[in-house]
């Protein structure tokens, strides 16, 4: 990978409202990431099975292997949970941070998903505002103060 | 009182008595002449010394002579014919009527062999008038199809009684009955009109001895014709041949021990026979007959009429006492059998067994009933009181493992059984679960309270100072002494009902028992399926809400500039509406977990869980600007922390809101001075074992206190029901209305109690239980 190239940010995410909410907080911190959307878990496993092959930059320098993925649970056919299950599972895939960004506060979600490998668990706040100040902190947590691994 | 050899109250003669050989005693009755003679030749062996009187020789001029000496050939030949042809062996037959060469006297010849010898005995040949004399045939073939008839023992026996009056003659014939420990009773009787009547009469075992019995088994009558009778002796004493004494088991003859001819006289008894009755090769009774109007002769063929209506009788007694049994057995089996069908039906155990029809007492023949079970017990009929039953049971349960356990005798193996016997000598216990001590019992009194004799209880009787004096009333008292404490025994098919019983019980009690265990099964499954109904039905409730909510944050964004206040405020609200709906969501999930999730007990230090808890709402309480007072330390309690801490968090923080003051105060604390104890008595509760006693601990009571709004009365039950709120929807800091439904929820499913006391305007007082109020 050559240096300097920026990874997209993958965002699997059915809700057309909560995708929108999600692009205009990006869009308010004025990241350089592009974001990447699917609608459900077979897109999203389609997806990263074709574009995470190391070594893998387009001719403009720009990767297509996810730098972080926000990840919903409740998505319709494939359960969010199986998602992440098969990208913990996967030699390949495991490396990339998950972010679980969803409605749900079951104590049983939560466990669930953090035994089966997700890095963070975040609960979708109500409020636009809250919603805009929860991505900026998980935008500067995981690309200001954490180091991602290379490609 | 029958043909007794020794009287009973003569203790030491009694174990003399059982061990006396009275067959081999060497008497005979002096009316009649005993031989005995070698099978093969008749040599004469051993005589009875009356021959002179009786035959004209003396025992010495007969002594190992021929037979033919004083009977004529032809007689020896058929004589030697029967002794070698017929059945004689223990068997007296008559054979024939005889007159010694040259005399004139006909004696009715009986022989029977035993020992290897033959026994020859010579009654003098009774002559009475063939119109007047009985005729024992004609008299059988009455009595017998009259006896058939009789369905039922008792009839059956005085018909018997009856017959054999009217065939000998005697002033009183009783048939006497063994019971299973002995002792006898007497359950028919025919007899003269002016005799005391000794119909059921009881007699020790101890009457009649061993020897006695054993001999009857074998030798079916004993005659004694006249108790005055100076009794010939047999000589030589030891038998010429055999070298033993002569074995008179089967002679007529035989005359009886001396002890026992007293004792007869003593009854006032001149004559006597008795005759066996004899089923499954026990001694099931006799036919006792006892003439006092002077000696009795009774003909040989009299005499084997009644031996044969005795066989009969036996024979058939086996039948009528079986069919006794069975119709008993049936009857028994059947009302068991409509009780089964009628518990099966009946939801409460107890109630079943107690309340419907039959009973547990209309089963079994008993006096009382008792059952206890779950703790509970219930009685009916006479029975001891609760706690004796208890005692017994715990008694029984250490003493048997058997499933069912039964006495007549109880006060012999439990010694506080002798405070109960008029009530309980005899204890049917069932064991429903020995563990838990929950067992059905049936009781019987003492047999005496349920047995009467007719005879005169005050009738003077003479008292002899020699020799043994044994009285139908002493016999009477003598039986009482041996049947004190015990019952009527239960006969094996009570016992195989009470096991019929038990079985239905505990199919019952199973029953309940797995319809629990389905319950519960289902209830955990209907938790389950509805916890994760509630986390998705709130998720998908809440999506579209998500969607109004953002839309209307995206138009704010988008076009806030293209809309006047107005148009702003209205969306500003439709975000808020949509915050609420979310909030109501949220606690409605919450409410509904509170309520299904198990609660995890552990022993809370209550003042720390408070501080935490104040620790949390310090922002709140910095901006009321609040005082809190704890005026002593909390207990400590077994509880859910997690909950508990809710359950404060939700009282305190509506204790902050809900005031209007400048100097707000709350207060937290706990009462343990037992004021609530009426409060909480009103509450339903779990059911005590004895609703009549009083707690020994007063419950621990919480509360907090605040100097607020207050509530009104009308208001003290309504503001516990969720999403109920008194004020409008953003008064006293808003919210949904659900903390206080929260709150009494888990303060029940601790088992406690909540409620408000409060004057309007000036403060509230919420106060609770963590525990369940128990004695």
């Amino acid at each position: 990978m050559q240096e300097g190239a920026v990874q997209p940010i993958l965002i699997v995410e059915d809700s057309d409202e909560d995708y929108e909410a999600t692009v205009r907080a990006f869009r308010k911190l004025q990241v350089d990431h592009r974001l990447i959307r699917c609608v459900d878990g077979h897109a999203a496993l389609h997806f990263l099975s074709r574009h995470t092959a190391q070594h893998d930059a387009d001719h403009s320098g720009q990767s297509s292997r996810p730098a972080i993925i926000l990840l919903d649970l409740n998505l319709p056919g494939m359960d969010g949970r199986d998602v992440l299950r098969q990208i913990k599972t996967d030699a390949n895939l495991k490396g990339i941070p998950v972010i679980i960004l969803t409605t749900s506060n079951n104590p049983l979600d939560i466990q669930a998903c953090y035994q089966e490998g997700a890095n963070t668990y975040v609960q979708k706040p109500l409020d636009l505002e809250q919603f805009y100040y929860t991505i900026s902190i998980l935008y500067t947590y995981w690309f200001d103060i954490t180091s991602l691994p290379g490609v | 009182m029958s043909d007794t050899e020794l009287p009973s109250d003569a203790k030491d003669d009694l174990t003399y008595c059982d061990r006396e050989p009275i067959h081999i005693l060497g008497h005979a009755q002096s009316h009649g002449v005993v031989l005995v003679l070698q099978p093969s030749d008749c040599t004469i062996l051993q005589v009875s010394d009356n021959t002179l009187a009786l035959l004209g020789y003396k025992p010495e001029e007969l002594w190992q002579q021929a037979l033919s000496r004083i009977f004529a050939p032809d007689v020896i030949a058929y004589l030697k014919h029967c002794a070698q042809h017929e059945h004689l062996s223990e068997n007296p037959l008559y054979i024939f009527t005889i007159n010694v060469i040259g005399r004139v006297q006909l004696f009715d010849a009986i022989a029977h062999m035993i020992d290897g010898l033959l026994i020859l005995e010579l009654e003098p040949t009774l002559l009475e008038s063939t119109i007047a004399r009985i005729n024992p045939y004609r008299t059988l073939k009455t009595a017998l199809p009259r006896l058939m008839s009789t369905l039922t023992l008792t009839p059956f026996c005085q018909g018997v009684a009856e017959h054999v009056r009217t065939l000998t003659g005697f002033d009183r014939v009783m048939v006497y009955r063994f019971h299973a420990d002995q002792s006898g009773e007497v359950i028919a009787e025919a007899r003269r009109d002016d005799l005391e009547p000794y119909l059921g009469l009881h007699y020790p075992a101890s009457d009649i001895p061993q020897q006695a019995r054993a001999l009857y088994l074998r030798n079916w009558l004993r005659l004694i014709p006249d108790v005055a009778d100076v009794p010939a002796t047999i000589v030589p004493a030891l038998n010429p041949v055999t070298g033993r004494p002569l074995d008179m088991s089967f002679a007529v003859l035989r005359s009886v021990s001396t002890m026992h001819i007293e004792y007869l006289i003593n009854m006032g008894v001149r004559a006597s026979m008795s005759i066996s009755l004899i089923t499954d090769n026990q001694l099931w009774g006799l036919i006792a007959c006892h003439h006092q109007s002077g000696p009795k002769y009774v003909p040989y063929d009299i005499r084997t009429a009644c031996e044969f209506l005795a066989q009969v009788v036996s024979a058939q007694i086996g039948t009528k006492r079986e069919h006794e049994d069975y119709t008993y057995a049936l009857q028994l089996k059947s009302i068991v059998t409509e009780f089964v069908a009628v518990l099966s039906t009946s939801d409460n155990l107890l109630d079943g067994l107690t309340q419907l029809s039959p009973n547990l007492l209309d089963v079994m023949q008993a006096s009382g009933a008792a059952i206890c079970f779950n703790g509970e017990c219930r009685q009916l009929g006479v029975t001891p009181d609760v706690a004796s039953i208890r005692q017994l049971i715990a008694w029984i349960a250490a003493h048997s493992d058997q499933a069912v356990f039964a006495t007549n005798t109880l006060a012999r193996d439990y010694p506080p059984g002798e405070q109960m016997i008029a009530v309980a000598s005899g204890v049917l216990a069932v064991a429903i679960s020995r563990t838990r001590h929950d067992y059905v019992l049936w009781f019987r009194p003492e047999v005496i309270q349920t047995v009467h004799w007719a005879g005169d209880p005050h009738k003077p009787y003479e008292v002899a100072d020699d020799g043994v004096h044994l009285s139908p009333r002493k016999s009477f008292a003598l039986w009482k002494q041996e049947v004190r404490s015990t019952s009527q025994p239960w006969q094996p098919c009570e016992i195989e009902a009470a096991q019929e019983l038990r079985n239905a019980i505990i199919a019952v009690v199973l029953r309940k028992a797995e319809e629990l265990a389905r319950l519960n099964t289902e209830l955990t499954r209907s938790n389950a399926e509805l916890d994760a109904f509630a986390y998705i039905a709130s998720h998908d409730l809440k999506e579209p809400l998500r969607g109004i909510h953002n839309y209307a944050s995206f138009l704010l964004e988008d076009y806030e500039d293209k809309l006047d206040a107005e148009g702003v405020e209205k969306l500003h609200t439709l975000k808020r509406l949509t915050q609420r709906m979310d909030a109501l969501i949220e606690s409605l999930l919450h409410y509904s977990r509170v309520g299904r999730v198990d609660l995890s007990f552990r022993t809370t230090d209550l003042n720390q869980l408070l501080a935490e808890v104040l620790e949390l709402l310090k922002p709140l309480i910095d901006e009321v600007q609040a005082e809190i007072h704890i005026p002593r330390p909390l207990p400590t309690i077994d509880c859910d922390q997690v909950r508990v801490r809710e359950v404060f968090h939700n009282l305190i923080s509506n204790a902050l809101k809900y005031n209007v003051r400048d100097h707000r105060w709350v207060e937290i604390g706990y009462d343990d001075t037992g004021s609530y104890r009426d409060r909480l008595k009103l509450q339903p509760s779990i059911i005590l074992d004895d609703p009549s006693s009083q707690p020994e601990t007063a419950p621990v009571v919480l509360y907090v206190q605040d100097n607020g709004i207050g509530i009104r009365d009308k208001h003290f039950e309504v503001i516990f029901r969720i999403f109920r709120r008194l004020h409008a929807r953003d008064a006293f800091g808003g919210g949904t209305g659900s903390g206080l439904t929260i709150a009494k929820k888990i303060i029940e499913r601790h088992g406690g109690h909540i409620w408000v006391e409060s004057v309007y305007g000036e403060g509230s007082k919420f106060c609770f239980t963590l525990q369940p109020w128990e004695s």
